[in-house]
């Protein structure tokens, strides 16, 4: 049996609906037959009539009426057709549920799902990552899985925690990527993972990039050099211990990730690092990010303006050079 | 009449601008062609700026001190139609000189940046991309720390990283090799000097030599009480010398060229595991006599090593007499706060010729060195530096 990145989402979805009863989905076109825009939630109304809802096209009710449920004692997962939208809906989810918990005391258990990420020729409306931005806020919890096992356990813990989670899916790993079986586990969130172990150089990326930056350290390995690759599994909270002990190991750094440049999370792994373990570097740490431009609908542009394996090694070997 | 600009001329390879710092014409002054008129200076040398052909001044619009890119224009000439016409009169056309200049300041500023100097990027400074044998990484200095390591404790270790960098890889098995051999524990004043002499071997130092006629000391000392030593000789006849000339002993400091307002001149002793360099103050206004006590008491204190830091602090200038040891000859290295070091030989007795007998006489000679900072001054300043503290010497009645 094969299962991919969409398949363990669905499962997920489907596993917490069957083992609880206050959890709910909320999304447009999630219910009927059509099960989403990425068929996530296929035939899940069907299993579980009434609690895989279609909503109106507005992102603002959708989060706002899923934070109400929650404080009603629900745990609503609210679906995104694209993480693009969600800027709809910022005001419900930083300023109402990422607040509400530290006025009030009391939690917001929604989990919203971003399907994020760029697909060829997808432009700029339904491309974005958003990670960064939602990291920047106090309150969330920001996943970003890159694997079958992280994106079914994590959706399941992510349900499971207070806080309201931003669950960052990568739309590119939807089809792409494949598992045996689907995990009874996984590691707790906050857990960066050494994804591959080296002593050369440390990448630390997160969602999709990290395949990319995996093909570029097998590159790397046929020349005798070893790079180590953490893969950060939630932006935020953001494992720094796992990310200096390795930076420990290598003395150096590169950061890669699909945002846009201009702060975010790479540079966040990049601040600690160089403020808290700056005796541990050999050279100065790099990132590489898309471009500081809206995202290109032509391929060609596309693939110039997101990181992929070509520049990653551009800059792994000058980092190694140095 | 038509005007035949004054330009700023490309006065050698990699020059991208130059300072004016005189200028020699006023409006209105007749000046033949190729005339120096305006003196400007580059980090090279001082040239002149000619004009473009024969002429009178119309106007000078280049100021004294300030720095000009080659090409500006730094004034007109009023010259004939024939002479407007073969030198241009009409003023460079704006916008490709402008690129040109740019285009020469950028060469100017790369080339800066293979000579690991600080490059601008839209005229603020930037340091340059650390790499190569001389960058050492946040982690080797960070180890180096921990084990209070210098670079100059390094210099042992062959690099093996990008461009001979000392990677950790080296230092760890540097510092395994070490754990292999004997060592003991360095004294504070060991260390102290070492310190000294590092911080000193940062700068360009030089070492200029003569011999000098010690009979002259020699017999003059009997006619003392207490009976001075032929180094306290050399510290007055330096601070002498000194006083005529204080700025020989200048430290130059970033763009500063720094004078201390006192001849104060320090005397090396040694003491044990190290030397202790004790300073005496207003050596030039100090008699021989007075130099004398003053020195017995500081060598006193000196070999019980009991010189307090500020007793040793901020000195212009110092002697070494190595003589003492028997020594004929050395390059002493001036303490790192200060430009000169004295350094007095043996005196032993050669045949010297002369030409009232008309033979060899026997003559007790001694070899004088004078190491200083090369960035403050130069072998002939010294050279003259070196003659007047000899003139002195041979002349000891002036002390």
């Amino acid at each position: 049996m094969s299962i991919t990145y969409l398949e363990a989402i669905r499962e997920a979805q489907a596993k917490l609906l069957r083992d609880d009863d206050r959890v709910f989905i909320y999304g447009q076109d999630v219910g009927g037959s059509f099960g989403g825009a990425f068929k996530a939630t296929k035939g899940l109304a069907k299993e579980f009539p009434g609690r895989v809802l279609n909503t109106p096209i507005s992102e603002d009710a959708m989060v706002g009426t899923a934070i109400g449920a929650a404080l009603e004692g629900m745990r609503p997962i609210v679906e995104m057709q694209f993480a693009d939208f969600s800027s709809t809906a910022l005001n419900q989810i930083l300023n109402n549920a990422g607040t509400h918990y530290w006025r009030t005391n009391v939690p917001v258990p929604i989990t919203v799902r971003l399907p994020s990420g760029g697909t060829k020729g997808s432009g700029p409306f339904h491309s974005q990552s958003m990670e960064s931005l939602y990291a920047h806020y106090p309150g969330l919890i920001v996943m970003t899985p890159a694997t079958v096992e992280d994106v079914y356990t994590m959706l399941i813990e992510a349900v499971a925690i207070d806080d309201p989670v931003v669950f960052c899916e990568h739309k590119y790993l939807y089809y792409h990527l494949k598992a045996d079986k689907l995990p009874t586990e996984g590691l707790p969130t906050g857990r960066a993972r050494i994804a591959r172990e080296g002593r050369d150089l440390t990448i630390v990326a997160y969602s999709a990039v990290l395949h990319e930056c995996l093909a570029v350290a097998e590159q790397f390995a046929r020349e005798g050099f070893e790079i180590e690759v953490v893969d950060l599994r939630s932006v935020k909270p953001l494992d720094t211990d796992t990310v200096l002990a390795s930076v420990a190991r290598t003395g150096r750094l590169l950061c890669v990730g699909e945002s846009f440049p201009w702060g975010g999370a790479t540079a966040e792994v990049i601040a600690r690092v160089t403020s808290e373990g700056f005796h541990l570097l050999d050279a100065a740490p790099q990132r590489i990010n898309a471009r500081d431009t809206p995202i290109p609908y032509h391929p060609n542009l596309w693939a110039a303006h997101r990181p992929n394996a070509k520049t990653i090694a551009a800059k792994a070997r000058n980092l190694l050079q140095e | 009449m038509p005007q035949v600009p004054i330009i700023m001329p490309q006065l050698g390879e990699s020059i991208a601008e130059a300072t004016v710092v005189d200028v020699k014409v006023k409006s209105g002054e007749e000046v033949a062609a190729d005339q120096e008129i305006i003196d400007v200076e580059t980090n090279k040398a001082v040239m002149g700026v000619t004009t473009p052909c024969k002429g009178k001044i119309d106007k000078i619009t280049a100021r004294v001190k300030e720095t000009y890119p080659v090409g500006t224009v730094l004034g007109y000439v009023e010259a004939s139609e024939e002479d407007a016409a073969r030198f241009g009169k009409k003023p460079p056309a704006q916008p490709r000189d402008q690129v040109e200049v740019e285009s020469r300041r950028a060469a100017a500023t790369e080339m800066k940046r293979d000579g690991a100097r600080a490059s601008t990027i839209g005229g603020l400074p930037v340091p340059v991309a650390a790499k190569g044998a001389g960058f050492l990484s946040p982690r080797v200095r960070a180890r180096m720390t921990e084990l209070q390591l210098t670079s100059a404790d390094l210099a042992g270790i062959l690099g093996t990283g990008a461009g001979n960098r000392v990677t950790i890889k080296d230092l760890e098995n540097f510092l395994s090799n070490i754990d292999k051999q004997k060592s003991t524990e360095a004294s504070a004043i060991r260390a102290g000097v070492a310190d000294a002499m590092r911080r000193s071997w940062s700068r360009p130092l030089a070492t200029i030599g003569s011999s000098v006629n010690l009979d002259p000391v020699l017999q003059d000392r009997q006619s003392r009480d207490p009976k001075p030593g032929p180094a306290l000789y050399a510290v007055r006849a330096l601070a002498l010398a000194l006083a005529e000339n204080p700025s020989a002993a200048a430290k130059l400091i970033g763009g500063r060229v720094v004078q201390s307002n006192s001849i104060d001149v320090g005397v090396a002793v040694e003491a044990e595991d190290g030397i202790m360099v004790p300073i005496i103050r207003a050596a030039d206004k100090t008699s021989l006599v007075d130099l004398t006590t003053k020195y017995n008491e500081l060598v006193g204190l000196a070999r019980q090593r009991r010189i307090s830091p500020d007793m040793q602090a901020g000195g212009i200038a110092a002697v070494s007499n190595f003589g003492t040891f028997g020594v004929e000859w050395g390059t002493p290295i001036p303490l790192p706060d200060q430009t000169l070091l004295l350094g007095l030989g043996v005196g032993k007795k050669v045949p010297s010729w002369s030409e009232e007998k008309n033979g060899f006489t026997p003559k007790t000679e001694a070899q004088i060195t004078l190491s200083f900072d090369h960035r403050s001054l130069d072998g002939g300043r010294a050279g003259r530096l070196l003659k007047r503290v000899i003139e002195f010497l041979e002349n000891p009645s002036k002390l």
